[in-house]
């Protein structure tokens, strides 16, 4: 059972690590979207129509991939506050309920999200051209990496694994 | 029914703008009609959200009632963007007397397939040109302008048309934008123009009226099913009265607001529209393809006024 | 009972632990289905939340940040600030107030430039012996310059839902001594915070040395150069600053110094990514908070609470100030600004304060609550960028409110200070 679990988790992770490259990809594409702008409007004195609609669905993009990743990495930011008066024992039991939080907030995302994606599939994105449903895909998928991976989290966490005092790789900014 | 019910309504403008108070109105003679069984308040300065947003809420019935700019529903609705083409309207009584119309109910009608029931049309004023360099008096002297516009085709292939630079950029940004020169203008009406603060950088306000908005008051499909036959003949009632309250308080608005910009130096010129209306033919053969609705343009442009 | 499902089910999963931008988000979808509105609202503004324009200054500058950091860039003009302000303790923290006070002059977001600031400062303040709270703290409320120094886009929003009768250009230059006594402020508490902790001071290096250091430090001090001078002649906009941040850093990193490869490139931009995702995701969040707040009114049953309270305009206006900054923990700047402006604004003309001044006072007033939990999204960036919790920057954090809050009574009850100036305008 915990090797079959690990096995998956190392898919996960694969996935995960995949999400970032996209995102990553996603912020380079965005700074030369609005590079672009700037040089339209300013050197050539023809500002493109689409750039402003399209960097911002890009930023969509890359921040609910990233949120996504932030899942797994255990990088989002929380406050702690009963951990300062509960003993260590009551640690994964706070950590599991947070996962569970999670496990529905995400729920709710491709549930809700998919509605709205799939109502937008008529609706055009002014000046883009796109579909709406572009505009909410990646509540979508980013509500279902996060499914998978606070579901991984509770599990591991089940099987005696020690997820929540292992310092993720997560590089936030320079050192 | 005796409990009363009270209905959301959303509006991007703020408390006070004609709007804002028709929707009062509404309320209160709804209120009025069905001895206070039915309310409105109403949830202005886009509290719950911009239009595109909030016409979303309507149509899921996160919310029941909305104020929208026609132009918010995009190509949603095909009728509704006709009236969204530049200089389609030659006056305000031209407007009037499309909306007042067949062609007005024709257009509401439309609103049924996207989820609404649209119940009436409000006055958005004539949307001019304004901008920090020059009085613009033809096409001619938008060359090489950089004027923001709105997230929407139309505005930005009229803009190009004219010769100018139609330049994405977030509202809020515009002041400052015109005040570094990252560009000359916008566009908008009175009540918009000195609201903004944008007479403060941008004096030559030049009256070129290429578009003329109709704003409209439309409420969700899901309230509207519940609402017996009786109560819905009174709601539409109710709405078409408000209008008359609201044509008022507009052109109060704009007499206040026209004031208020020439205080803070606006310099304000007629425009001979003829070269520009000239200069639209290629915006209307590319967004008038379908032959109802060049039926629709001819309609429009055969009525009186 | 919608409302304690709101705050309750919040702060209940903050106790816990749970990510913050969960504890908004599982709140606001417990209160909508309690209330039986269709759920997707939440959904949709989570997304409205972090799609504008303006809030692409929060990646791009702290990817510049990262760029500047791992390419050198920082090194030396922090080396090169060393060498002049060393010898004073808490000299860096001078440099940060300094820096943000510059900066503050283009951009009108304080999320902006606490990344854009704290970008470069934190890390360099962290390896030179400043406590990372210190740094975060100096820089997160340094960042609300940016709101009071022109421009500042909130100072139009509030012009706009006061009726839009107040003159930008008025607001504009009312916020600037306001903005520079903050400034003042912060350095001095900067000052002795540094000194109590007993921060190390590095000796004058000489003028031969410190020229060379100047020397070496040009092309990053170029960028401050390019962004002022392009935002300020109308070349970009101060959130298309960022973006040419971002290019000019990874411009001077390949071709000058040469001290990037391709991983570190790709370390930047994954840690970017990682960080801006965090705080934007919560922001997103805190628009379906904020949603509901809306929806149930929440700010104005409050503010309509107080405003029966006394009619004593100094305790209207104390009152005020302490609404605001409860309101302002949990909501963000433009939203509260646009629901409580026209409610308190008559209130407060009715006894005689000017409408600029009031609105320099809100401002500045809601700008401080960007820097509280649970919803301090300038706090948020600044301690995402240090890599410590929230937590540990709170507990050390009270002088410098404390200065802020000093300036604000200031502010309040001194209206010359921000009416002198537009005087001599008009
Ligand atoms: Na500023
Ligand atoms: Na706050």
């Amino acid at each position: 059972m915990k090797d079959r679990l690990k096995k998956i988790s190392a898919v996960l992770r694969g996935l995960s690590d995949a999400s970032l490259w996209v995102a990553g990809f996603g912020l380079v594409a965005m700074t030369a979207i609005v590079a672009y702008q700037v040089y339209m409007r300013f050197i050539v004195n023809s500002s493109p129509a689409w750039t402003e609609s399209g960097s911002i669905m890009i930023m969509s993009w890359f921040i609910f991939l990233g949120a996504a990743v932030g899942v797994r990495e255990n990088f989002h930011m929380g406050f702690d506050v009963l951990l300062y008066f509960l003993p260590p024992a009551g640690k994964p039991w706070l950590r599991a309920i947070s996962d569970v939080a999670i496990l529905a907030f995400a729920a709710g995302m491709v549930f809700y999200g998919g509605e709205l994606a799939l109502r937008g599939w008529s609706v055009r994105i002014p000046v883009l051209g796109l579909p709406q449903t572009f505009t909410y895909l990646p509540i979508v998928i980013s509500g279902a990496l996060m499914c998978l991976f606070s579901l991984e989290r509770i599990l591991l966490r089940a099987a005696g694994e020690n997820v929540d005092d292992i310092e993720a790789d997560a590089t936030m900014t320079a050192d | 029914a005796s409990a009363q019910t009270v209905l959301r309504s959303s509006d991007t403008h703020p408390d006070g703008y004609p709007t804002v108070e028709a929707v009062k109105k509404f309320g209160e003679l709804l209120s009025a009609k069905t001895d206070g069984r039915y309310s409105v308040e109403v949830f202005h300065s886009a509290q719950l959200g911009q239009e595109a947003d909030t016409i979303e809420q309507t149509q899921f019935g996160v919310i029941d009632m909305n104020r929208i700019s026609i132009g918010a529903f995009g190509t949603q609705v095909p009728e509704a963007t006709v009236t969204q083409l530049p200089y389609i309207f030659r006056s305000a009584d031209h407007f009037h007397n499309v909306l007042d119309g067949p062609i007005g109910e024709e257009i509401l009608k439309a609103f049924d397939a996207v989820d609404v029931v649209a119940l009436a049309f409000y006055d958005g004023g004539a949307r001019s040109f304004y901008n920090s360099e020059k009085p613009i008096t033809s096409p001619a002297d938008m060359e090489g302008l950089k004027f923001r516009v709105m997230q929407s085709d139309i505005f930005v292939d009229m803009v190009g048309a004219l010769g100018a630079n139609a330049t994405p950029m977030p509202y809020g940004e515009v002041y400052s934008a015109i005040q570094t020169g990252v560009i000359e203008g916008a566009e908008n009406n009175y009540p918009s123009f000195d609201t903004a603060g944008h007479a403060e950088v941008a004096k030559f306000y030049s009256l070129d009226e290429h578009l003329m908005v109709p704003e409209v008051l439309v409420i969700s499909k899901v309230v509207w099913d519940g609402l017996t036959p009786e109560d819905q003949a009174l709601f539409r009632e109710a709405a078409k009265e408000s209008v008359a309250a609201q044509r008022e308080l507009w052109v109060a608005k704009e007499v206040e607001s026209k004031a208020a910009v020439e205080a803070l130096g606006a310099v304000i010129n007629e425009v001979d529209k003829a070269p520009f209306i000239e200069a639209m033919k290629p915006v209307y053969e590319k967004y008038v393809t379908d032959p109802k609705l060049q039926d629709l343009v001819a309609r429009i442009q055969a009525t009186e006024g | 009972m919608e409302y304690w499902i709101l705050f309750g089910v919040f702060t209940a999963l903050m106790l816990v632990g749970t990510p913050i931008a969960f504890c908004l988000g599982i709140a606001s979808f417990a209160t909508v289905i309690y209330i039986g509105r269709p759920a997707i609202v939440v959904f949709q503004q989570l997304n409205s939340g972090v799609s504008a324009f303006t809030l692409m200054a929060i990646p791009f500058f702290i990817f510049a940040g990262d760029l500047m950091m791992r390419g050198g860039i920082a090194a030396r003009i922090i080396q090169f600030a060393g060498s002049i302000i060393g010898h004073v303790r808490g000299g860096l923290g001078q440099v940060n107030v300094a820096a943000s006070t510059l900066f503050g002059g283009i951009s009108g977001s304080a999320v902006a430039e606490a990344a854009a600031v704290g970008g470069i400062m934190i890390p360099q303040m962290k390896a030179r012996g400043y406590g990372a709270d210190y740094a975060v703290n100096v820089t997160s409320m340094a960042a609300l310059i940016a709101l009071l120094l022109p421009p500042s886009h909130n100072m139009i929003i509030y012009s706009l839902s006061g009726g839009g009768r107040i003159s930008i250009a008025d607001l504009f230059t009312a916020g600037i001594i306001p903005g520079l006594l903050l400034a003042a402020a912060l350095m001095v508490t900067a000052y002795f915070v540094a000194v109590k902790r007993g921060y190390p001071t590095e000796p004058f290096p000489g003028f031969a040395k410190a020229f060379q250091y100047f020397l070496t430090s040009i092309p990053g001090l170029m960028l401050i150069v390019i962004i002022f001078g392009g935002v300020r002649s109308g070349i970009f906009t101060a959130t298309e600053s960022s973006c040419i941040a971002v290019l000019y850093a990874l411009l001077v990193t390949l071709l000058v110094y040469r001290s990037m490869g391709w991983k570190e490139f790709v370390h930047c931009v994954t840690g970017a990514v990682r960080t801006t995702s965090m705080v934007l995701f919560i922001i997103g969040a805190a628009a379906s908070f904020g949603w509901l707040m809306a929806y149930l009114k929440v700010a104005p049953i409050l503010t309509e609470a107080i405003s029966h309270l006394t009619s004593d305009p100094l305790m209207v206006l104390l009152l005020i100030n302490v609404l605001l900054l409860l309101l302002g923990t949990f909501m963000d700047m433009g939203p509260l600004i646009v629901i409580t402006t026209p409610i308190f604004l008559p209130m407060v003309t009715a006894f005689g304060v000017d409408p600029v001044h009031f609105g320099v006072i809100m401002i500045l007033n809601l700008g401080i609550g960007l820097n509280t939990p649970p919803l301090g999204p300038v706090q948020f960036v600044a301690a995402a960028v240090a890599k410590i919790s929230v937590w540990d920057a709170m507990k050390s954090v009270w002088p410098f409110y404390g200065a802020g809050l000093v300036v604000l009574g200031l502010v309040t009850y001194i209206p010359a200070l921000s009416l002198w100036l537009p005087s001599l305008f008009r």
